[in-house]
């Protein structure tokens, strides 16, 4: 392989990945118990940086989130402006100083989802791709 | 071999622990048992300090493997509001902590609302960026934390109390104030390196140095506003100590008691930290102080001074991809009355520049070299001998952390 060819794999990797991190859309997904659970933008990160424990219809608020990759990136910088890495310290912080519980972390979307589904309170994350009937899709209040 | 035996002697009961939940996989800052509420978590640090002229911060000149924590805790929750939870912790600092386990925190916490919530029981001591947070390597890339704001010698007196403390948080416009108030006390002894502070030099106490120390209470509250602008935020933290008494032999005449006791010894704390891409960037400045008396009623002795210091650091940090964190911080520490440039004694300048190395999630790595200039904090006591300190001083720490 000459240079130019090894150029053209790399323009193409860097537009794969690019194409890969802008096909991430991640949807919030909840335990049906809350599915009628009024929850806006303030109160989506509130419960994200376990300020707000329990649901305003009763019963714990438990997290569920993605280890690491593109969807855990995007869902997290736009629902409480953290990096993954920021948000995994944040939360290292809380849990081994005695100022919260840590979320339930999973590699893989279909065991969040699962995790969700058999959950009361549960609430997380997964690419719209990755959802299905066993758990109620959460859209924020406006 | 030296580093194989103080690992085989430490922390016997929690390193199998690690080494279980590091090998069978685990979550974002603890383990879940089972599908309980049930968390776990824990770590453990074995570091190494190398320091040129003086022992400082701890008895490390020539080198010393005398340096690492291990910590474990389980949390619960018990229904929607409520939960519990303890660590355990052990420290070696150099002659300081000696692998003595004790209670980290332990505490019952009741969230009523996002913006008030209680929590009783042994708390960790909120004061600056990482007063809460000061044996967690995972969350900076510095193997020693900013000497002029965090004395690792009073790590064991400051990383605690036993009270209780109401917490909240409101949404204001597009920013949001979290603020803790809380009170109650310190356990204090002459083990702690708070001791060091009062043995210094010998001018006190004679001996074995002070032989009990104690305070009424503590107070204090935190606020952070974490700003309108994304990564900025500002954090503000008072808090005192009522009659932070100690009695000992008396270094003028050893029969004879002296009692010191400082009815209000007081530190504030401003910090700010920023977050930009794979920059964080943070400064804090602290002042503390009080007056101290001393009084030794037998030999119709009594005196006082103002006991204090100001301290100040600026840092900067990135992350250089997935695995390293480059960081530097330029520190000062100083006397607060009588502060004369030409005296070294009076000051303490720290220059560090630190390499970290995530393996993992959960194995990291750490190299930081200092420069020190001046010597105040540099202690002469029994357990970081310096009787004849050089004003400055290179010091070099390595230390690996392994978490979960």
């Amino acid at each position: 392989m000459n240079t130019r060819t090894l150029r053209h794999l790399g323009v193409l990797a860097v537009l794969f990945a690019s194409l890969s991190l802008a096909g991430a859309a991640p949807v919030i997904i909840v335990n049906k118990s809350i599915e009628k659970e009024k929850v806006d933008a303030a109160t989506l990160k509130s419960v994200l940086l376990g300020k707000k424990v329990a649901w305003d219809s009763g019963g714990r608020a438990i997290l569920a989130v993605l280890k690491s990759g593109p969807v855990a990136d995007e869902f997290l910088k736009g629902a409480v402006d953290m990096s993954g890495s920021s948000f995994n310290n944040y939360w290292r912080r809380l849990a081994m100083t005695g100022g919260g519980t840590a979320p339930h972390s999973f590699e893989k979307e279909e065991d969040l989802r699962k995790y969700v589904a058999d959950t009361p309170g549960a609430i997380g994350f997964v690419d719209s791709a990755n959802v299905d009937a066993s758990v109620a899709v959460l859209t924020l209040a406006p | 071999m030296k580093l194989i035996s103080c690992l085989r002697y430490a922390c016997p009961s929690i390193l199998p622990l690690l080494t279980f939940c590091v090998l069978s996989g685990v979550s974002r800052g603890a383990v879940a048992i089972g599908d309980s509420n049930v968390q776990i978590g824990g770590f453990f640090s074995q570091g190494y300090l190398y320091s040129n002229n003086n022992n400082l911060p701890t008895e490390d000149v020539g080198g010393t493997w005398n340096f690492r924590e291990a910590a474990f805790n389980v949390t619960d929750t018990i229904g929607a509001h409520l939960r519990v939870g303890a660590q355990v912790f052990e420290q070696d600092f150099g002659n300081i902590g000696n692998d003595k386990m004790i209670l980290d925190w332990a505490i019952a916490d009741y969230n009523f609302t996002p913006w008030f919530g209680i929590r009783a029981g042994r708390v960790k001591y909120p004061k600056g960026l990482y007063g809460e947070a000061l044996d967690l390597d995972v969350v900076r890339p510095f193997v020693l934390l900013p000497e002029a704001v965090y004395s690792p010698i009073l790590r064991d007196f400051t990383a605690s109390f036993d009270g209780a403390m109401i917490y909240g948080s409101v949404n204001v416009l597009k920013s949001s104030f979290d603020y803790k108030v809380f009170g109650g006390n310190i356990p204090i002894n002459p083990d702690k390196g708070v001791a060091d502070f009062y043995n210094d030099g010998g001018g006190l106490y004679a001996g074995n140095g002070v032989a009990d120390l104690r305070m009424d209470s503590v107070a204090g509250t935190q606020l952070v506003w974490n700003t309108p602008v994304s990564g900025l935020k500002f954090v503000g933290s008072y808090s005192y100590f009522s009659n932070l008494q100690t009695d000992g032999p008396f270094a003028a005449y050893p029969p004879v008691n002296l009692r010191t006791n400082i009815p209000k010894f007081s530190w504030i704390t401003y910090s700010s930290e920023y977050t930009f891409g794979d920059w964080v960037f943070a400064a804090e400045w602290q002042r503390t102080g009080g007056d101290l008396l001393l009084t030794a009623p037998l030999l119709g002795f009594a005196s006082s001074e103002f006991v204090g210091w100001d301290g100040w650091y600026v840092s900067a940090s990135r992350r250089l991809g997935e695995k390293f964190q480059i960081g530097a911080y330029y520190g000062n520490n100083q006397v607060r009355t009588g502060y004369s440039s030409s005296n070294s004694s009076d000051y303490q300048h720290d220059t560090a520049l630190s390499l970290r190395y995530d393996l993992n999630d959960h194995v990291l790595f750490k190299i930081e070299a200092h420069y020190f200039d001046g010597t105040y904090e540099t202690f002469n006591t029994a357990r970081i001998m310096n009787p004849n300190p050089k004003p400055n001083n290179t010091v070099f720490a390595a230390k690996t952390t392994i978490s979960f």
